[in-house]
Formats: C-alpha cells, sequence, structure tokens
C-alpha cells in the first residue's frame, strides 16, 4: 500500500499577524510556524495504519509552500512517515485551493497511491477544499472531516462528525482520500531516536512549476484584521442596564444568541 | 443573478439551516432555486424552484449522487452561484461540485463586501476579501452568519430530480448519537467559567444555569477545580483544557496566566468581575464591572425570555 | 600489682589458631558477599566518582566519624550517633588487644595493655559500651515498639538489634564473670576500672572458680561466634551500610547541586535515552540502593509524600535495588510506577537531607526522560500541550514569542537587540514575562536597578524559556534546542553578567548552561539586590511589617540562598515569623519539576498546604522570591480560603515600594 499524507505548515495562530506588501496575506516575519494542526491527525492516522498493517505500508509526507516547511516535514518524518516529497513554491500563498489542489493530484497521479490522508482545512486559510478537490481530480473516494478510522482489507470505515455532536458512518473502498478532524486520535510526542532517524529521511524537492498547469480559479483581494468585536468595551452602571447592553453586543457579534 | 441553494436535511428532517441560505442569496439580490435531497413533506418555504431528489432513494449523506444531483440542477437553471452552508455537509458537498464544473469556490463567506465574498481566516483573527473569476461561483457560508428576517414565507415549485445510475464510492452505514458521558469542552461552542470570585461551591451551579441557558457548557477557573467546587474536566486552563468557543464567559476570573493561555482562543471573551483592572479585562471583549451573583442569575433570566 | 590482665585467660592461647581461622572464613564470606554485590553495581553504566580524590576522602571521614549528615536530624541521629562513637570505641579496643596478644607481645615482648593506659583502657571501654547499649535500646524502643509513621520493620532489622545487643550484652558477660573469676579475688583495686564488668561480676561473685571458668568459656564463645556472625551478615543485610554509606560519602557528586548528566546529543549511533531498565543508570545509582538505610527521612520531607501522592523517594532508591539484584533485565519503569516518576517536584528536600548521600533526584529525571525521548509520555495531555508550545513559541502558554516584551514598554529598561550597552542582562523568563501578576515582579525588579543606576537591557522577543520545566520533565532534547539559541544569542551580544527573577532560569542558566558552553556569570536578584544594598549602591526605608517567607527549593536547598533574602527584608522593616519548614528544610510550592505546567490530579494540593503552614505563622504577608512559588501561592491562597488573611508578594516588589525618594527621582529620571 501507498499512503501519501498532504500536510501544510501554519503560522501559530496565536502569532501577532501583520499585513505583507501587497497586502493580500500575511507577513512572515515573527510568526512562528508549526504543522497545520489538522494535518498532525492526518499523520498520526496514516502512521498508526501502517503499524497496523505491519510496517508494510510506505508513507510519502507532501508538503507546498517555501523552505521553512521542510520543518513540518521532518516532524511528520519523526512521527514515522518514511519520505518526503516537499514542492516547492515560495509564493504559495498566491494559489487558490484549486491550484494547489491540482499541483498534489498531479503528483499523486504519478505515484500511484492507495490512500490520501490530510487535514479536513489549514488553519490559515481554512477553507476545507484541498482534500476533497484532490480526491475528485483522481476520482478517488472522499470523506471528510474523520473523528474515526477503521480500516480492514481494502475498505475504510469512516466516522464523519456532524453539528452536535451527531457521527455519521460510511464506508469506502480504496483508492480513497480521508480528511481528519480534531481528535480523530491522538497524535504521538516523536520520540528523540524517531527524530534523529528523520532527519536522514529522503525530502525531494520539486519546483511547483513542474506540477502546476491551472490558473486560479478565485484570488484574494486583499487581508486585514477583523474589526475588533467587543473593542473591549466596558459595561457599567446598574445591573439591568448592563444586561441589556450585554445581550444587545452578543446578538449583534456573536452567532450563539440566534442559533438559540 | 441567480443562486442556487442546497439545502440540508437530516435524520428525516430538513434544517433550519435551510433559511440561512435563502438570507444569503437576498444579500446577494438573486432570485433563488433550491436542490433538496430530502422529502416533499418537509419542503422548504421559499419563492423559486425547488429540485426535490427523494432522500430514501438517494441518502442523506451520499456525496457521489449528491454530486450528481446538484450538477443536474445546475445544468437547468445555469445559476451564477451556487451556495451551500458551511457545514460537515456543505464542505463535503461543495468541493466535488466546483471541482467537476471547474468552478472556483470560497469558503465559509460571512459577509458580502463590494460584490466580493469576506471570508475568516487564520482562526478568525483575520479576514480576507475573496473575488471569484468566471461565470459560476460555488460558494460555503459561515453558519449563523446570515438569518432570515421573520418567518420564511413562500412555496416554491417542484421538479423532481432522478438520476439513472445510482452507483455511488461512499456507502453510508448509519447515525451514531452524540455521545452523552463527559463534558468536552474543546468541542463547546459556549463555555461559561466559573473563577473564585462566584465566592463559594453552592454558587457553582448558577454559573452552570447561564451555561445550560446559552446551550454551552460550564467551565473553571484552577482554583474552583483545586477547591473541589467543580469537577476535573471543567478546568480550562494550561493544566485543563485548552478551549475555543465562539462565546467564553468568565465569572469572577482574575485572569491568571495559565487560564488565560487556555481560552485566548476563544472568538468572543465576556469577564464579569467586579474588579475593573483584573487582567482578564485585557483580553475581553466585552468587561461588566458587577458582583457575579447578581449579574449571572438576571443575565440567565433574560436569556431565557 | 601491676594493672593489667591476661589475654585469653581461661579459654587459653589454644584458641588462637581456630579463632583466626574463623575470622578469616567470616571475613572471606563477608568479602565474596560484596564481591557479589559488585557484580551487581557494575551493571550500572560507567561514572567517574574518584576524581578529586583527596577531597573524597576527606569529606567521607569526616562525614563518617563525625556523623555530620546522621545528626542532621537530631531525634534518631543523636543515638546513631552516639552508638556509632561507641562501637567504634569497642572495635578499637578489640583490636588492641589482638594488636597486643598475638602481634607486639609475642614479637617484641611489648605489653601495651597495662598500667594507667590499662585502667583508662578499662573505663573508656566500659563506658563505650553501656552508652551504646543504652543508645542500642532506646533506638530497639523506637523501632519495634514506638514506632514513629513510615518506619518499617523487616528481617534485617531483626537481625541488628538481636546481634548487637548479643554482642555487647555477652561482651559484658564474659568480662563480668572473668572479673568475678580474677581481679575481684586477686586485684579488687583494679576491678573498679571496669565498672560495667564489676557490676556482673558482683552478680556471680558466690559462684565457685570452675563454675565461673565455665561460664567465662561460654560467654567468650557466644561473643565471639556472635561477632562472626555480625561480620558475616555484614553484606547481607543492612549492616552493609557500615560500608556502603561511608564509600557513598567518597563517591559523592562534587558537581554544582541539581547538575544533571548533560545528553550528548550529536554521539552518533545512540539509540537509547535516559533509563527504562537499571542497567541504563549508572553504577553509583544502584549503589545508593545499598548506601540507603531506608531511614524514611527522605520520604518524611517529601512534598508529594507529604500530600498523598505515591512517591516516596526511599522506595525509588529501594526499588531500583530490588530491580537490580533481582529482575535486571526488567522494566525499572514498570516497577517504580509513571505516576510515581511524574510526582516528583525535584525539590531536592530528599537528597538534601538524606545521611547517607543518595541522589534521588536524577534516577527520577533519567527514568522520566526515557518516557519523554523514548515512549512520548507526559504526564497528561496538558503538559504535551505545554511542551509543544515551547517548541513553537518558546513559552509554555503558547502566548506570541512576539509579544515576550511587551510587559516593559514604558519602562527604562534597554532591548538588547537595539545595540544597546548595558551592565546587566535581565533574562526575565516566561512567568515574568507573561502573566499579569509576574510582570509586576518584573517592572519592581526595573525599578530597582534604575534606582541603583544600574543599566539593565533584556532580550525581548529574543529571549526564550530556559528550558528548565521541559527539561525536568525529561525533554532533553527540547531543553538543549532551546538552550542552544538562547546561549547563542547571549554570547553573541557579549554578556557578562546575568540576572533572573527566576530562581529556575537561575539554576539553569547558571549550572545547567556551562555543560552548553555558556560561562556568563549568572545571579538571583536577591543577592544581586543584597550586595547592592551592601554596597550603599541602593538605599530603601524600612517600613514595618510581618512577614514570613518561604525559601524557594530553587534557591534554598539548590544555591545555598538562605541569609541574603531575609537580610533585605530585614532592612525593609519586616518582623519575620518563620515557619517551621524553612532554609534548607523548606516544603516545595509544588510547581518545581514541570509540575507548574501538569494537573495536580493525586492527593491533595502541595501549595495549599504550603500556604496553611504560613497561615500558621499568623503573619499577613508570605514573601517569595520565584515566579513558580508566587503562582502557586496566589492559587493556594484562593484554594486553602486565605483571602484577606495571606498575601502572597514578591521580595520585589516590597523592595521596590521602599525606594528612597532619592532613588525614586532616579527612577523618574531614568524613565523620563
Amino acid at each position: 500500500m501507498k499512503i501519501l499524507v498532504c500536510i501544510k505548515q501554519v503560522p501559530d495562530m496565536e502569532s501577532r499577524f501583520k499585513l505583507n506588501s501587497d497586502g493580500t496575506w500575511y507577513d512572515e516575519t515573527d510568526l512562528a510556524f508549526r504543522m497545520n494542526e489538522y494535518d498532525e491527525y492526518a499523520v498520526e492516522q496514516a502512521v498508526q495504519l501502517k503499524e497496523q498493517l505491519g510496517g508494510e505500508p510506505e508513507i510519502t509526507v507532501l508538503s507546498i509552500g517555501p523552505d521553512r516547511v521542510v520543518e513540518a516535514m521532518k516532524k511528520a518524518l519523526a512521527m514515522g512517515a518514511d519520505r518526503g516529497v516537499h514542492i516547492q513554491d515560495p509564493k504559495y500563498y498566491q494559489k487558490d485551493p484549486w491550484q494547489i489542489a491540482s499541483a498534489i493530484a498531479r503528483h499523486a497521479a504519478s505515484q500511484n497511491y492507495d490512500l490520501v490522508f490530510t487535514g479536513m482545512q489549514s488553519q490559515d486559510r481554512g477553507s476545507a477544499q484541498v482534500g476533497v478537490t484532490v480526491a475528485e481530480i483522481l476520482g478517488f473516494a472522499c470523506a471528510t472531516t474523520l473523528v474515526g478510522f477503521s480500516y480492514d482489507n481494502g475498505v475504510i470505515t469512516a466516522k464523519r462528525e456532524l453539528e452536535g455532536g451527531t457521527k455519521g458512518v460510511a464506508k469506502l473502498k480504496l483508492p480513497a482520500v480521508v480528511t481528519c478532524q480534531l481528535g480523530l486520535n491522538t497524535p504521538r510526542y516523536p520520540t528523540l531516536p524517531n527524530i534523529m532517524k528523520a532527519k536522514k529521511k529522503e525530502i525531494a524537492v520539486q519546483p511547483i512549476a513542474e506540477l502546476l498547469q491551472e490558473e486560479e480559479l478565485t484570488a484574494t483581494a486583499r487581508m486585514y484584521p477583523p474589526a475588533r468585536k467587543g473593542g473591549g468595551i466596558v459595561i457599567e452602571g446598574d445591573v439591568k442596564d448592563q444586561i441589556e447592553k450585554l445581550f444587545g453586543i452578543l446578538k449583534e457579534k456573536t452567532t450563539v444568541l440566534r442559533a438559540a | 443573478m441567480k443562486a442556487l441553494l442546497i439545502a440540508e436535511y437530516r435524520q428525516g428532517k430538513l434544517l433550519d439551516s435551510t433559511y440561512e441560505l435563502v438570507a444569503f442569496a437576498k444579500e446577494l439580490g438573486a432570485e433563488t432555486a433550491m436542490v433538496l435531497v430530502g422529502s416533499a413533506a418537509d419542503a422548504p418555504k421559499f419563492e423559486g424552484r425547488l429540485y426535490l431528489a427523494d432522500a430514501a432513494k438517494y441518502g442523506e449523506y451520499n456525496p457521489d449522487l449528491h454530486k450528481k444531483l446538484v450538477l443536474a440542477a445546475v445544468a437547468k437553471e445555469n445559476p451564477d452561484y451556487i451556495v451551500f452552508i458551511h457545514s460537515s455537509y456543505g464542505w463535503d458537498l461543495a468541493p466535488r461540485v466546483a471541482a467537476s464544473l471547474r468552478t472556483g469556490q470560497v469558503s465559509e463567506v460571512v459577509a458580502l463586501v463590494d460584490g466580493k465574498f469576506e471570508v475568516t481566516c487564520c482562526n478568525a483573527k483575520m479576514r480576507r476579501s475573496v473575488a471569484a473569476k468566471g461565470t459560476t461561483t460555488v460558494v460555503t457560508i459561515q453558519a449563523g452568519a446570515f438569518s432570515l428576517q421573520g418567518e420564511p414565507q413562500g412555496s416554491p415549485q417542484v421538479e423532481a430530480l432522478e438520476l439513472a445510475e445510482t452507483a455511488a464510492k461512499v456507502e453510508f452505514v448509519g447515525y451514531e448519537a452524540a455521545e452523552q458521558k463527559e463534558v468536552d469542552l474543546t468541542r463547546a461552542e459556549v463555555i461559561v467559567s466559573a473563577g473564585r470570585g462566584v465566592g463559594k461551591k453552592e454558587n457553582v451551579p448558577v454559573i452552570a444555569e447561564l451555561a445550560r441557558a446559552l446551550g454551552g457548557e460550564l467551565g473553571a477557573s484552577r482554583p474552583v477545580v483545586d477547591a473541589g467546587w467543580a469537577p476535573h474536566s471543567h478546568q480550562v486552563g494550561t493544566t485543563g483544557q485548552t478551549v475555543s468557543p465562539k462565546l467564553y464567559i468568565a465569572c469572577g476570573i482574575s485572569g491568571a496566566i495559565q487560564h488565560l493561555a487556555g481560552m485566548k482562543k476563544a472568538d468572543f471573551i465576556v469577564a464579569i468581575n467586579k474588579d475593573k483592572d483584573a487582567p482578564i479585562g485585557e483580553i475581553a471583549d466585552v468587561l461588566v464591572v458587577a458582583d457575579v451573583m447578581q449579574f449571572v442569575p438576571a443575565m440567565t433570566a433574560r436569556c431565557a425570555r | 600489682m601491676e594493672a593489667t590482665r591476661e589475654i585469653y585467660w581461661n579459654v587459653g592461647h589454644g584458641v588462637v589458631l581456630p579463632m583466626y581461622l574463623l575470622t578469616l572464613i567470616a571475613l572471606a564470606v563477608c568479602g565474596y558477599g560484596f564481591y557479589q554485590r559488585v557484580a551487581v553495581y557494575r551493571q550500572g553504566k560507567p561514572l567517574d566518582r574518584l576524581d578529586n580524590l583527596g577531597e573524597r576522602v576527606v569529606l567521607m571521614f569526616r562525614n563518617m566519624l563525625g556523623q555530620i549528615k546522621v545528626l542532621r536530624v537530631a531525634g534518631p541521629g543523636l543515638p546513631h550517633g552516639i552508638f556509632f562513637w561507641g562501637f567504634a570505641v569497642l572495635f578499637i579496643g578489640t583490636l588492641l588487644v589482638m594488636l597486643q596478644a598475638d602481634f607486639t607481645q609475642p614479637v617484641f615482648g611489648l605489653v601495651l595493655l597495662k598500667g594507667s593506659f590499662y585502667k583508662f583502657y578499662s573505663v573508656a571501654l566500659d563506658l563505650a559500651g553501656v552508652f551504646a547499649l543504652l543508645m542500642l535500646f532506646g533506638l530497639t524502643l523506637r523501632r519495634f515498639l514506638f514506632r514513629p509513621e513510615g518506619l518499617k520493620i523487616t528481617r534485617d532489622d531483626y537481625l541488628m538489634h538481636l546481634l548487637l545487643t548479643g554482642i555487647i550484652l555477652t561482651g559484658f558477660f564474659a568480662e563480668g564473670v572473668r572479673i568475678a573469676a580474677t581481679e575481684l579475688r586477686l586485684n579488687p583495686g583494679l576491678a573498679g576500672w571496669s565498672p560495667v564488668g564489676l557490676l556482673v561480676a558482683n552478680q556471680f561473685a558466690q559462684l565457685d572458680s570452675s563454675s565461673l571458668k565455665q561460664l567465662h568459656t561460654l560467654w567468650w564463645w557466644t561473643h565471639f561466634l556472635l561477632v562472626l556472625g555480625f561480620i558475616v551478615s555484614i553484606p547481607y543485610s543492612k549492616f552493609r551500610h557500615l560500608f556502603t554509606t561511608p564509600a557513598n560519602y567518597l563517591f559523592t557528586d562534587l558537581r554544582p547541586k541539581g547538575s544533571l548528566a548533560t545528553i550528548n546529543l550529536e554521539e552518533e549511533g545512540v539509540e537509547q535515552f535516559g533509563a527504562e531498565k537499571v542497567t541504563d543508570l549508572t553504577w553509583k545509582d544502584i549503589f545508593d540502593a545499598d548506601a540507603c538505610t531506608s531511614c524514611k527521612r527522605c520520604q518524611d520531607r517529601c512534598p508529594a509524600w507529604n500530600t498523598e501522592k505515591p512517591l516516596s523517594p526511599m522506595q525509588v532508591v529501594q526499588q531500583v535495588g530490588e530491580v537490580a539484584f533481582g529482575n535486571p533485565q526488567g522494566s525499572l519503569i514498570e516497577k517504580v510506577g509513571n505516576d510515581v516518576l511524574w510526582s516528583c517536584t525535584t525539590c531536592r528536600a530528599c537528597q538534601e537531607i538524606c545521611p547517607a548521600e543518595v541522589e534521588h533526584v536524577g534516577k527520577i529525571v533519567e527514568m522520566r526522560r526515557n518516557l519523554v525521548l523514548m515512549q512520548g509520555e507526559f504526564p497528561g495531555e496538558e503538559v504535551m500541550v505545554a511542551v509543544n508550545n515551547v517548541e513553537v513559541n518558546g513559552n509554555p502558554f503558547g502566548m506570541a514569542y512576539a509579544s515576550r516584551g511587551d510587559w516593559s514598554h514604558g519602562l527604562q529598561v534597554q532591548q538588547l537587540c537595539d545595540g544597546a550597552e548595558v551592565d546587566v542582562l535581565y533574562f526575565v523568563g516566561c512567568y515574568a514575562s507573561f502573566d499579569k501578576r509576574n510582570q509586576e515582579v518584573a517592572r519592581s525588579f526595573v525599578k530597582i536597578c534604575n534606582a541603583a543606576g544600574v543599566r539593565v537591557g533584556i532580550l525581548g522577543k529574543e529571549e526564550k524559556c530556559c528550558g528548565e520545566p521541559v527539561r525536568k520533565l525529561g525533554n532533553e532534547y527540547l531543553y538543549q534546542m532551546t538552550a542552544q539559541e538562547n546561549i547563542e544569542l547571549i554570547k553573541g551580544y557579549g554578556i557578562k553578567k546575568i540576572v533572573t527573577t527566576c530562581p529556575h532560569c537561575l539554576n539553569t542558566l547558571g549550572r545547567d548552561y556551562r555543560d552548553l558552553g555558556l560561562d556568563a556569570e549568572v545571579e538571583h536578584y536577591t543577592v544581586f539586590i543584597d550586595r547592592l544594598m551592601r554596597e550603599g549602591k541602593l538605599a530603601i526605608e524600612a517600613h514595618q511589617f510581618d512577614y514570613t517567607y518561604h525559601d524557594s527549593c530553587y534557591i534554598g536547598r539548590y544555591q545555598d540562598i538562605v541569609q541574603q533574602p531575609r537580610n533585605i527584608l530585614h532592612e525593609a522593616g519586616g518582623r519575620i515569623n518563620e515557619m517551621d519548614k524553612s532554609g534548607k528544610e523548606s516544603f516545595c510550592c509544588g510547581a518545581g519539576g514541570g509540575r507548574i505546567l501538569a494537573e495536580e490530579k493525586l492527593g491533595t494540593r502541595i501549595n495549599v498546604k504550603r500556604v496553611k503552614m504560613a497561615e500558621e505563622t499568623g503573619a499577613p504577608v508570605l514573601v517569595s522570591n520565584c515566579p513558580f512559588c508566587l503562582t502557586m501561592f496566589e492559587d493556594g491562597i484562593k484554594t486553602g480560603d486565605c483571602e484577606g488573611k495571606l498575601q502572597a508578594r514578591d521580595l520585589a516588589e516590597i523592595v521596590a515600594e521602599r525606594l528612597q525618594p532619592a532613588s525614586l527621582s532616579k527612577v523618574l529620571e531614568a524613565s523620563r
């Protein structure tokens, strides 16, 4: 079995975001980068499957982005992936999800993967498109938002997280793409010997241009911080007035009272 | 301009979120048509054409067939926008439709600004304004971001959708009810947390009541848990759980770093504290300067109204 | 008539050969026992503990002969000491007899035991015997009748108490009947020099000479055989501590306190980190188990044990021995248990008090290293999150690293990245950087520096967690990664002197970083302020207040800084109300050893226990000088219902509030 895990390196969401010079994406100075959290679950699930199958599957971890993404790939390799493919693209943020998915699919088509794991979305762009689109281009079966995964004899039983905590169970045959939700498993902390071994694992580098033939279908016009929701409002005075004020703010700035 | 709305139907019921699609279409100023894989018995109220496929035949979750059904409606309507809710159904199906049409998709739209879509990114810390190229655009809208003013009205013209071929790659097995056992604060949309400022153990249920009124969970600071006022599973903070609800209400919590680190990812933070200078005020979106035990019960009553 | 006695009286010189033969056999059995044990010690990894041999030998004799470590707990320590000295005198006495009877007299015709020296010898041995016996009696009562909680009775204890009591009693009986048969009749004046012997002799005075001789033979042989039994049992019972404990003084750790082995991560081909099996520890770790006498002093002081957690440092040490001798290929970690290992706060109370110089903390950290580095295990998911945060953002809270220096806005403190010239680098640490409560401490410290005219700088967003909590949790890899970055940075700025407000940073930068190449001077602000005040560079006004002072483990026990904070607080007008557990005997706040990042799931709260101790002093203010302690106390005061009764303050805040107007104007000037 050949497994592909697609991961992204994203800024830690606690970082302070500043805009880049053309105002369409964040500037990378002062940002701390880490593996997209959803993708950690994808890597873990792939490694667990490999362990379940006695180590037979070969796991390739793929990431698109500038050279820094190699750090995230090394973590995936330390967690148990076997080899890496770094699709080099310093201008990754100018590609839309369609282009990213097309490039991945093009790579995947040449490698005959049986199963593709990825996070259900990235923490920075959060489009939740790439995994499904890859499946669609490749003609693979696909299930998203997995909180449960089991594999037996060519069939995946996927437990999808639905709204309100309900889960939907579906079966899909290989070849397939699954996208992973937080809580699917407990991503392991790489052991030191595995961190050391990961440093020696092969990471193939390929420029994005070799894989990308598609034009973008959507484009970011600009990026900006949202207006601070409460603006640090301080409500003082009579309790009754305070409640009305707070109620109004919650109704306006959050969605929780609408849903109720 | 025309919008094809993709309704949601689950466990034998049309989901209310369907009307958020209608609200969005209104804001777009578009004519509406809708696809529903559901049942005629529980049809949505709106003006326009309803392409109805039978959920008994095509399943509630069968992305391969649902994609084909949507594509069939698209062929008939030739819409400018194909709109889904950004939900487990929508984000699963929308990219399949978009890829089949080779058209752009804009995910989790929260607003329309100057003809462009505003979407959230970076954990809601940033926004992006996205423009689609091409004639048709697939859109998913954030749940709760658009709401219909007034009751839904209208009666659509129903047109049945059928597929000749019903082979699918994904086989739906069934639903599993949400586990009811322990609280999972990491998944909660609303958390109302008690700190030492609530005074005594007997007051913690008062905080829990507000949480319930808001459809959320009770959280607690470490000193509250340490004192045995609330079980460990409710502790928020570095030595408890790290949470990211849509709304976090901190009641009588001064805001030690170990607590702040666990809840700072919340989308919206309300602090109720009698001390105006409490550190929690620095990260709160709203600071209510009040006695917790006076304010909270009154707030609970207001929410229940 | 000359004062002396006939050696081998009654038993005759014929016993010499069998006596020496039997003794040699006993010694051989004893030696063989140790030989076997040495083989077990050698299963451990090599470690050089014989460097600076001269210093070590002096330490050994001083600690052994002076019973210095034993006497630190007077209750059982003094009886042990007196017994030891008594028994030592008896041993020397016996050696003298041997020397005379079988060497100096037959070879040179020299009799040592005669005249006044013999009288002195007789009295000394009798008194030594009686003191030893009394102490032994007391210790027997303690062990078997009035047993303090936690003290165990094992097979060895019965054996040891019986043998020792028997040896001394039979010695006195043999002496007594000898005196009854000889001196009492021939030289009564001399008998008075053996007061105990005389007392016994008087009981037997009525017996005839041949009965006395028979009895003497019986007692002599019983005494002799008991002594042989004693010799033989040394390696096979807790008696072994006669040799292993002094040897442990010899093998003591001469490095600065709290030093851990720095793993060489560059070494090729190493695939085993930390200790899973006993063979992954050093020989000294196994030897420690033999040096331990289960005196439970460590357990009595362990904050985890005292709050109903499963950790007993004594038991961990004993378990190392059990596994080493019983099942050396088995899993030591399994035997000890993960919960036990994670309970340790590395407060070092165990090691500080241990009369046998056993090293507890290093073993626990080695096993933690195995859990983290080889198995990816942590005490809880929250700890894994915190560790990941340190990795990504350089602080355990996951706050944006770029905001690390934000607290300093508006203060007169230089950012080194701006190329500022400074006298000292203030290494702020994570808590003072991000925690609002501890930011007050940081601000206070900067004000104090300003007032003293010290140019102070910080690394700001370039500073990273010193790595202490993750290191103590066993994550040596992450520790070294962050440490390297800090070291390169500090060296790059050419820093000569660093001051910390956090004792954990202090120990890490000042001691642990040495192994990784940092050699700048590192000082805790308490010492720094104390010196500024003594040198007259910093003047404060005394405003009277009552307080109790908590000695942070990493300041008191680790760094021996006990007096300086009290001096400063005295100058500030403070009247101290000491807690029972203070100074080197201080009780941990519960946050050390990386526990600050972990939920305290087992037992009761350590911080509450400590806060209650502070409350009992009646002082309204609990002063500490460690951000972890302050954080734990702020929580503990809330949880322990001490709000309004007790206030947790940092020493820097107290000082900053008392800066003299003249100094204050300097602060204002500086911040202009």
